[in-house]
């Protein structure tokens, strides 16, 4: 292994975070983790924002909005494990991704389909689907993968 | 990116642009790409350093023939 760098570290403090609880760290917490400055956490959280994976603060401010496979705003993509809902993945893409940090569990997913609002339920359990419902159902991306940099939230 | 139950329902959904309807994926096919260490790793203590790369990512879409100009970067 690598020894970890800023970046790695303030990732791992959020990733780990938001596996145990739901919720996004604030960047006072994440300084305190990384036992740095108030500053310097918040200045490591922009930092980590800016090499440009899946994840954004809300404009104009220090607070986590989304941070792949998870998103710290309540959205349609509701994650259930152990009868506990207090996850929500990035968006469908993502949604298949969080198995991967609850080794062993079975992650409930369920959204509205948008066209008519069904539900649309699905069982991931160590990178296998268990259960789907409806069986046919499809992920559909508005965005060509060329363009998802140019605007992530939206993608 | 949205699910949908089927099809169908992307195609009547108010939403549906048929320029872009090379964005469909299915769920197998959804859980196979995800299924790489870029999103397997995430608990990883290196994961930025070691795992963040797209290129792992370009050979799953090739894999699972995601081949067409809208999967391409």
């Amino acid at each position: 292994m690598n020894e970890p760098s800023l970046a790695d570290r303030t990732f791992h403090i959020i990733m780990r975070r938001m596996v145990e609880t739901g919720q996004a760290p604030h960047f006072t917490e994440i300084a305190a983790d990384l036992g740095v400055s108030m500053e310097e956490g918040r200045q490591a959280l922009h930092a980590l924002i800016g090499i440009g994976l899946g994840g954004w603060l809300y404009p104009g401010t220090d607070l986590i909005v989304s941070m792949a496979p998870f998103h710290n705003l309540p959205n349609q993509y509701r994650i259930t494990i152990d009868g506990q809902q207090k996850w929500f993945a990035q968006c469908a893409f993502e949604s298949p991704a969080v198995c991967w940090l609850f080794p062993g569990k079975t992650i409930h997913l369920e959204a509205p389909c948008l066209d008519c609002g069904e539900p649309i339920r699905v069982d991931f359990k160590d990178g296998e689907v268990l259960n789907s419902d409806p069986d046919g159902l499809i992920g559909h991306v508005s965005v060509p993968l060329r363009k998802w940099q140019e605007n992530v939230t939206f993608t | 990116m949205h699910f949908f139950r089927s099809e169908e329902h992307l195609r009547n959904w108010a939403g549906f642009d048929a320029e872009k309807e090379g964005g469909i994926i299915s769920l197998s096919d959804l859980v196979k790409l995800t299924s790489i260490d870029h999103f397997r790793k995430r608990l990883e203590p290196d994961y930025i350093s070691r795992y963040l790369g797209v290129g792992e990512v370009m050979k799953r879409l090739q894999q699972i023939g995601k081949t067409d100009p809208y999967w391409l970067p």
